[in-house]
């Protein structure tokens, strides 16, 4: 018993005696305006742009309501004269004119590492899930110039998000910057989601960023997530409704520093920004308390810059420096249909692509609701695998003139033969680009049924069998091609004999179906 | 156009430097006359607050505070200052005096925005948080 008690007192001998306090230099400024969560600051003439401040408020204020570290933190962003306009990022109700504001003496920066995979955090890298401190293995800050000319390469390797109608034709590649754009409620966020789902053993970390939604909204997409088992690789950072605007406003370049952990250890990273157009708005409201001169909308003037810094750091890395890539999707969302606003046209001319939901498709009940006229990708086409580009190419040109001729063959006059054929072979290719949400299809599944498609094998099915079919041909390959399947996704590649294959495949299958047209 | 108080300190500053003493009187007088006219004579104090803060920038001059349990001795004065100017590269240091037992020992200084803490009471609250690790 003493002998532990002795070891205690040596050991506390020990500390006190290897304990050297440093004198603390300090620069502290003091508060001289606050309100709607920002602050203005006197003194801290040495303060950088960007840089983590503490505020104290004062002991009458914590009395009542602890806060939990009885510090908050704020980020420098006016340098002027004689004064810093500050942010707050958390709880500026304890705040007081005259309260000491220290500087830290660093940039903004959040935790990364391993640890965070799994986990639902702000964007200052606390937990919000329960589940106990983030194990960080470093910081990193918040705001980073994008990775350079000489680091970069081509898009090269496929993004399989398990939609078909993404991965046929306006395919994503790993580094590509993907803007998924439509009205309110009508599946942004669902493709987001199932592009996650579907990252299982791909290869990929994944990470969520949901800025301005509504908890109850990301606690389901969390469940969600876990329920796929899709949480093992994704992170989720949340800056709820509830939450001040500073915390929306750095909350994308938080995830994106988090993405860059990742990226710098030659990893490939997929990042959901969910969704911009708040992520603008939390921005132009902290401009316009910050009285930043307003422009058009009444959004400030670098309200591109916000996010074109943003999107850059999306990148794909050449082998010399890792071979890693960011691969970013995000949304916005349209009021009504009105592409040529703002902030649309900012983030469209930004990113390397859009995805377009239509709301009369999703009401249509073609869901997903996207729009393959408006829908293009700029990158990724590059990035297909062989067997996919030989039946998308084809595909493509079908869409496309079905479009055409649905147009056309709505004032209803006679058409001729072929006419009639190329519209029954679009109606079928619709039906096929109807998917139901949390169920991606493997890429193999994918070009089966495409195969299937343009070589006419689905013409005799009626266009209301076509998902039944479709369900019907995946469970029968499934059971009785698996090695053509494996072929297709080891091969990359079709060749005549596995061409060859797969049609004998589908025929079989047909053999036993009974609603055939004759 | 208003000028601002800082403006007219700075004018003030630079039309008394290296003047006499009858010469600075006269000046003054002038100062004076031209407040009135402009109707800034209430914003006295804030200029006499520009004018102290110009004059100690441009001579070199930092007002400092120190802050220790107890009353500081001259020696420990004069070190402090020393130790001031060493930091801050100034060339004169005006200390104040100021009595603080919650410190418990040691002492604060600042000085413009910056606070050098040698307080017993944060080492040994540092003590404490390194210990509860």
């Amino acid at each position: 018993m003493s002998s532990t008690k002795d070891f205690i007192v040596e050991q506390l001998k020990e500390q006190i005696s290897g304990f050297k306090a440093g004198i603390k230099h300090e620069t502290v400024g003091r508060v001289i305006e606050i309100g709607d969560g920002i602050a203005r600051v006197e003194g801290i003439s040495e303060a950088m742009m960007s840089e983590m401040l503490e505020f104290s408020p004062s002991a009458k204020a914590t009395g009542d309501k602890k806060t939990a570290s009885g510090s908050v933190y704020g980020m420098a962003l006016n340098l002027e004269e004689d004064r810093v306009g500050a942010i707050i990022l958390g709880d500026y109700l304890g705040i007081k004119e005259g309260d000491e504001v220290k500087c830290l003496n660093k940039i903004l920066e959040v935790p990364v590492g391993n640890g965070i995979i799994g986990r639902v955090v702000n964007p200052l890298g606390a937990p919000l899930d329960g589940k106990g401190e983030i194990q960080a293995d470093k910081f990193y800050p918040v705001e980073k110039i994008a990775p350079g000319v000489i680091t970069r390469e081509s898009v090269r390797q496929p993004v399989q998000t398990g939609i078909k109608a993404i991965d046929a034709i306006i395919p994503i590649g790993r580094g590509q910057r993907e803007l998924i754009i439509g009205d309110r409620q009508i599946g942004k966020s669902a493709i987001a989601i199932d592009a996650i789902i579907n990252q299982k053993g791909q290869n990929m970390k994944c990470i969520y960023v949901a800025i301005g939604q509504k908890e109850s909204k990301v606690a389901g997409i969390v469940a969600k997530l876990e329920q796929a088992g899709a949480l093992a690789y994704t992170t989720v950072v949340l800056a709820g409704a509830s939450d001040p605007a500073s915390l929306l406003y750095i909350a994308p370049y938080a995830g994106c520093a988090m993405a860059e952990y990742f990226l710098d250890k030659g990893e490939d990273v997929l990042i959901v920004y969910d969704d911009l157009s708040k992520h603008a708005v939390a921005y132009r409201e902290i401009s316009l308390l910050l009285r930043r001169p307003p422009g058009r909308e009444a959004y400030p003037g670098d309200v591109f810059y916000l996010h074109s810094r943003l999107l850059e750091r999306a990148c794909k890395l050449n082998q010399e420096y890792g071979g890693g890539s960011i691969t970013a999707l995000p949304i916005i969302e349209t009021q009504s249909g009105d592409m040529s606003a703002y902030i649309p046209t900012n983030v469209i001319s930004i990113t390397d692509g859009q995805i377009y939901l239509m709301p009369e498709l999703f009401y249509q009940g073609s869901r997903p609701a996207i729009d393959a006229g408006l829908s293009v990708s700029r990158v990724g086409s590059s990035a297909q695998i062989k067997a996919m580009k030989k039946v998308a190419g084809k595909m493509k040109l079908e869409a496309a003139q079905f479009r055409e001729l649905a147009a056309f063959a709505q004032f209803g006059s006679e058409l001729d033969k072929d006419t009639k054929a190329k519209l029954e072979r679009g109606k079928r290719l619709q039906e096929i680009f109807k998917q139901d949400q949390y169920s991606p299809v493997s890429v193999a599944n994918q070009i089966l049924i495409f195969f299937a498609l343009i070589n006419g094998l689905t013409d005799d099915v009626p266009v209301e069998k076509i998902s039944d079919f479709e369900a019907g041909l995946y469970k029968y390959a499934a059971s009785s091609g698996a090695k053509i399947l494996k072929d297709i996704s080891e091969k990359k590649d079709l060749d005549e004999k596995l061409e060859a294959e797969m049609k004998s495949l589908i025929m079989d299958y047909k053999n036993n179906l009974d609603y055939l047209i004759k | 156009m208003r000028i601002k108080p800082k403006q007219l300190a700075l004018s003030l500053y630079e039309s008394v430097d290296g003047k006499s003493p009858s010469q600075v009187k006269a000046v003054i007088a002038k100062f004076i006359e031209l407040l009135a006219e402009k109707n800034m004579l209430a914003k006295e104090d804030k200029i006499i607050a520009q004018f102290i803060k110009i004059w100690n920038e441009k001579r070199g001059i930092i007002e400092a505070e120190a802050a220790g349990a107890n009353k500081l001795d001259k020696a420990n004065i004069k070190l402090l200052e020393n130790y001031i100017i060493k930091l801050s590269g100034a060339k004169e240091v005006l200390i104040s005096e100021k009595i603080d037992k919650n410190i418990l020992g040691g002492v604060i200084v600042r000085y413009g925005d910056k606070i050098i803490d040698g307080s017993l009471k944060t080492q040994l609250e540092e003590l404490k948080s390194k210990l509860v690790k």
